[in-house]
């Protein structure tokens, strides 16, 4: 489906592995991404889907310019930005939920006024109401995780990295968030989607890359790639309970 | 980033550490006046009171000593710990790593300036002048403004790359209190030990200087000081180049040492 776009984002080969303080495995050294080879194309949601702990994220970091590779290359096409939306950028929990959006906003580029701008956005789509001006350390983990869904929402870049967000709050405002995510996915925006549940995947993903180990297993059409995955997760399951 | 988004960041979340730190304390801000005074009193009460045999000037002599100290202190070992204790932030996206040291000794700025109105208050109703040689105030804290980023940045840097400089550095400003002359005078040392000590020791020289100034309106020797602030001012920008060039580095570091 691709040929014909342009390429937005190339890894070659990237590698990643650090040394941890306590010698545990390989003399302390964590080999979290081997040889991995992607290609992102303008304007696809790319997926990406894998168990815990198989280098998503870090995949992700590398790719916003979080986390240089040990090796290989990472190469973003020029002029083009891409930023993680993850949930809670680092809230200071003595801080409203005004004060904290407005800083992450910030963090992310917006200029003080521009930040301002989105305040009442983010406090009428967060549902937060008088709550918003509070310190984030009375918020419930639902309000939490309402402010944070609804910060990240408001950044504006060419590639769109989301890391796990979509289990957020009650069902209500998971409806509502599911809604906004795709409304936004559908667009031009180009999208990496990473998850470890495969229907969420497969229903928002244009092509998906599955992970594991620190490499790719599979790569392609979301239905096939999303069912091999499920099949897998589903006899590991089957191995433990036999254990 | 651009730099005066740079700039207003820092200040931004200089200003929110300050407000975060208000709301935990039932006095608030008051703590900004009141913990430099409970300095003062304590001084007063173990010198003055107990010991009894020395004056108001040499209570006015530590207030000045510690003041000072306690703003470098305390700015860089916060500063030290401050990247690792943002992983959450660095994890998610790629902003300067200089960021975070830098809100954090701005932070101390904003602590400072109400210290250093407090003390002059103390002095002058002590019955010390304040002279035109206060100007000379004006170069000594931007030397000495200088000196605590430099060191907020190498200690910020040394923290992501072990946790256990943390504890070194906090024990390295237990060392450098007692070697800067903060409850002694230097210059009450033998003539060459007084050199040796404000030649080595830079915190020493900047601590007699503001004394020098405030208590005796006397220059401080500007050509030192001059030396003092050209040394850090390199060093400060070595560790800017470092920090940007070893950015994911340093991230990498924070996020999994």
């Amino acid at each position: 489906m691709s040929e014909n776009k342009h390429i937005v984002l190339e890894l070659t080969e990237v590698s990643l592995s650090y040394h941890s303080a306590r010698k545990t495995f390989d003399r302390g050294r964590h080999h979290v991404l081997k040889d991995v080879s992607m290609q992102l194309y303008d304007g696809e949601t790319l997926g990406i889907i894998g168990r815990n702990g198989v280098g998503k994220t870090t995949l992700l970091q590398l790719i916003a310019g979080i986390l240089a590779p040990t090796r290989g290359q990472v190469k973003m096409h020029s002029g083009k930005c891409a930023s993680l939306l993850t949930l809670g950028l680092g809230f200071k929990p003595d801080l409203s939920g005004r004060d904290n959006a407005l800083l992450s906003a910030m963090l992310q580029g917006s200029s003080r006024q521009q930040a301002t701008s989105f305040l009442n956005d983010i406090k009428e789509f967060s549902e937060l109401g008088d709550s918003f001006t509070e310190p984030v350390k009375n918020y419930s983990a639902g309000m939490r995780s309402r402010l944070a869904f609804t910060t990240a929402l408001m950044t504006h870049v060419d590639v769109l990295l989301i890391d796990e967000i979509l289990s957020v709050g009650d069902a209500h405002f998971r409806g509502k968030a599911l809604t906004a995510m795709q409304s936004r996915i559908t667009g031009e925006q180009t999208v990496v989607f990473v998850s470890h549940m495969a229907d969420q995947v497969e229903k928002m993903c244009d092509r998906v890359i599955w992970l594991e180990d620190g490499h790719i297993v599979a790569e392609g059409d979301p239905g096939e790639v999303t069912s091999a995955y499920a099949e897998s997760v589903a006899r590991a399951h089957n191995d433990n309970m036999a254990k | 980033m651009p730099l005066l988004h740079y700039l207003r960041l820092i200040d931004i979340m200089a200003r929110m550490g300050l407000r975060a730190d208000a709301t935990r304390f039932f006095l608030g801000y008051i703590w900004w006046i009141l913990e430099p005074l409970l300095w003062v009193g304590i001084f007063y009460f173990v010198f003055v009171t107990i010991m009894g045999t020395r004056g108001p000037d040499f209570l006015m002599f530590l207030a000045t000593g510690k003041l000072v100290f306690v703003w470098f202190s305390k700015s860089v070992t916060q500063a030290s710990n401050s990247i690792i204790g943002a992983k959450g932030l660095v994890g998610k996206i790629n902003v300067p790593k200089t960021l975070f040291p830098m809100a954090v000794v701005q932070e101390g700025v904003y602590r400072q300036a109400a210290v250093f109105v407090m003390l002059g208050i103390i002095l002058i109703i002590n019955g010390y002048t304040a002279t035109a040689t206060w100007w000379y105030l004006v170069p000594l804290m931007i030397v000495n403004y200088v000196v605590i980023v430099a060191c907020a940045f190498v200690g910020a840097c040394l923290v992501c790359l072990a946790r256990d400089f943390a504890q070194i550095i906090s024990l390295g400003m237990i060392f450098l209190m007692f070697t800067s002359g903060v409850f002694f005078d230097v210059r009450a040392l033998d003539p060459e030990k007084t050199k040796l000590v404000l030649d080595l020791n830079p915190i020493a020289f900047l601590l007699d200087a503001y004394r020098q100034i405030m208590m005796y309106s006397t220059a401080p020797d500007m050509l030192h000081l001059f030396t003092i602030g050209v040394g850090f001012g390199v060093l400060l920008c070595v560790m800017v180049l470092f920090m940007r060039r070893r950015s994911q580095y340093l991230a990498l570091r924070a996020l999994t040492a």
